[in-house]
């Protein structure tokens, strides 16, 4: 599905990601950790096409994504990033619907099999029932879903995630991770809670300044001692006794260290 | 239910050009009823030759063009300020107004009389500021809306300033033609205008319609518009020209008419939806509508004499607008 070898992308002189390689297959839930400023945001963008990486090879669907028109692009992968309220009153079905533009053309309209998909897309992020609101009156997991139910209208083969669950109280972010992991579509989701990504990814990539640390399965890329390396602090990782998921927490610094 | 709310106003709307169309008809020094509009319209004999030209020749031509202009400025302002993600653009955001006072004063003060016209003068004048802001703002791909929009005033200040130091030493009674050109007037408009400024408005419209898409897009934010597919640096290029185009067009055409970009889209949403078609063609027909009527009380108001339409808009326009802003938040 997507297949990144030996990517590497530079701002001036300041090398922001070296030699990444990984690859995600259909179905699966790729989480990308690290401390800020690891390059995972860099990442995503390079993946939608918003950068362009200086050497390594980028494969969506078996082709190079430089080979991607903008519009074929944003009907093979979309993107739900940190969300920002409209300018003017739109309304949540208007949001939704914006995602048929890359399949439409100039003049085209919205046939009836459009508007079938913005209310599936609706129905599968609760919104139906708000589907005349105004944006504005949304809460801020409900604003999350519309975007995602935008992305959904786009029909894509892939969806990426930026912090989907930033500024989101702690059962809207359960929330949107469970309802992307339903939808059945490959994610590749930048996350800052490690315990969030523990709980929903399948793989996990560690990011550390701008180098691939470690790739793999949740349990193969949660140790303890990678851990306190990357993020600087004593880490512990256990077996949550119930839910069968890892859990990382970390633990004060001796004083020293901090020093 | 909105897309009720939005068939209703715009019934409305149209049905109230229509009649505000043939009512302008019978407005005007020379007393003609609707009757006789009627009968000319359709080609009836047995009208007077005298009434047959007043209406095809000063009435008609007149109206339509008023129609065209606040169409035009209204679809112009609407564009604008999805394409900049700004509330407060509007069609003479370029330092246009500007650039056209500038022409027109050096045409008439500066240069020999009559060895180009106003019209002509102006519309080289705002084309000039539009293509000084261009040029200034080249290299930062309109990634910065903002900056844009600043250049173009700081354009405005700069080219009125040059103007207002020629008509300071100018004579009195060229520098009076040029102050109340900018003011704003169709009545030196003909068929001859009609041709020039239709195809430039129905293109304008067209671009717009064809793009409502991306321009929604935009309402969120250049990132998500991209992520859509949207080429927002090649979007934002085309429609800022188009705009600045059928501005220079207009401008040249009849002067400065001030408000009518920056507020009927404000209006217009209020009433038909915030989605870029809507808002195109409910602007198209409340810009025209708007316009006839500005048009009509500055040609009958005062006996013999035209007040300009810049005054009117300016006055009308804004306190139509702060009532409807004290009754609800737009």
């Amino acid at each position: 599905m997507l297949e990144l070898s030996a990517v590497c992308l530079r701002f001036g002189a300041k090398q922001v990601l070296h030699n990444i390689s990984f690859s995600l297959q259909k179905g699966e839930f790729i989480g990308i950790i690290g401390p800020n400023g690891a390059g995972k945001s860099s990442l995503l963008r390079l993946i939608q096409g918003a950068l362009s990486a200086q050497s390594g090879q980028i494969l969506l669907k078996q082709r190079d994504i430089s080979c991607f028109g903008t519009a074929e692009l944003a009907r093979t992968l979309a993107v739900v990033s940190q969300t920002t309220a409209p300018l003017f009153a739109l309304t949540v079905e208007q949001v939704a619907s914006m995602g048929l533009l890359p399949h439409k053309s100039w003049f085209e309209l919205n046939s009836s099999y459009d508007r079938a998909q913005v209310k599936l897309a609706l129905q599968k992020t609760g919104l139906s029932h708000k589907s005349s609101d105004v944006v504005d009156t949304l809460s801020g997991g409900e604003l999350q879903r519309l975007y995602i139910a935008r992305a959904l209208v786009q029909q894509p083969a892939l969806l990426l995630l930026d912090e989907p669950t930033n500024h989101l109280d702690i059962q809207y972010q359960h929330q949107i991770l469970q309802l992307v992991k339903a939808l059945g579509i490959p994610l590749l989701a930048c996350l800052h809670d490690l315990n969030l990504a523990a709980m929903y990814c399948d793989k996990l990539l560690l990011l550390h300044q701008g180098r691939q640390v470690a790739f793999g399965s949740v349990a193969e890329v949660l140790q303890p001692e990678l851990m306190a390396q990357v993020f600087g602090l004593p880490c512990e990782i256990a077996l949550h006794p119930r839910l069968d998921k890892l859990q990382v927490t970390f633990m004060p610094a001796c004083a020293e260290r901090l020093c | 239910m909105l897309k009720r709310h939005y068939s209703l106003a715009m019934s409305v709307a149209l049905l109230l050009l229509l009649l505000s169309m043939l009512l302008s008809l019978t407005l005007g020094s020379a007393s003609l009823t609707l009757a006789d509009i009627v009968s000319v319209l359709s080609g009836q004999p047995g009208v007077s030759p005298l009434a047959d030209t007043i209406i095809w020749q000063i009435r008609l031509p007149r109206l339509v063009c008023a129609v065209l202009v606040g169409a035009g400025l209204a679809v112009c302002g609407a564009v604008l300020q999805n394409a900049s993600r700004n509330p407060l653009a509007d069609p003479y955001l370029f330092g246009l107004m500007a650039g056209a006072g500038l022409g027109a004063t050096l045409v008439s003060v500066v240069l020999p009389p009559q060895l180009i016209s106003l019209a002509l003068g102006a519309f080289a004048g705002a084309l000039f500021a539009v293509a000084l802001v261009f040029t200034v703002c080249a290299g930062q791909r309109w990634h910065k809306v903002e900056m844009t929009l600043l250049a173009g005033v700081a354009v405005s200040f700069m080219l009125s300033a040059i103007s207002s130091f020629i008509l300071y030493f100018a004579e009195p009674f060229a520098a009076n033609r040029v102050i109340f050109w900018l003011m704003g007037s169709l009545s030196r408009t003909d068929w001859h205008s009609v041709m020039l400024l239709a195809p430039v408005v129905v293109a304008v419209l067209l671009l717009a319609l064809a793009l409502r898409r991306q321009l929604d897009a935009l309402l969120l934010s250049d990132e998500s518009a991209r992520t859509l597919g949207v080429n927002t640096t090649r979007l934002r290029l085309i429609l800022l020209l188009a705009t600045a185009l059928l501005t220079a067009c207009i401008v040249a055409q009849c002067g400065g008419i001030a408000f009518v970009g920056l507020m009927i889209p404000h209006i217009v949403r209020h009433f038909f939806g915030v989605t870029s078609a809507r808002l195109l063609l409910g602007c198209a027909v409340v810009g025209a509508l708007f316009m006839i009527w500005v048009d009509n009380l500055a040609r009958t108001v005062l006996p013999q004499q035209e007040i300009p339409l810049g005054v009117i808009t300016s006055l009308v326009g804004s306190v139509f607008f702060l009532l409807i802003m004290r009754r609800q938040r737009l």
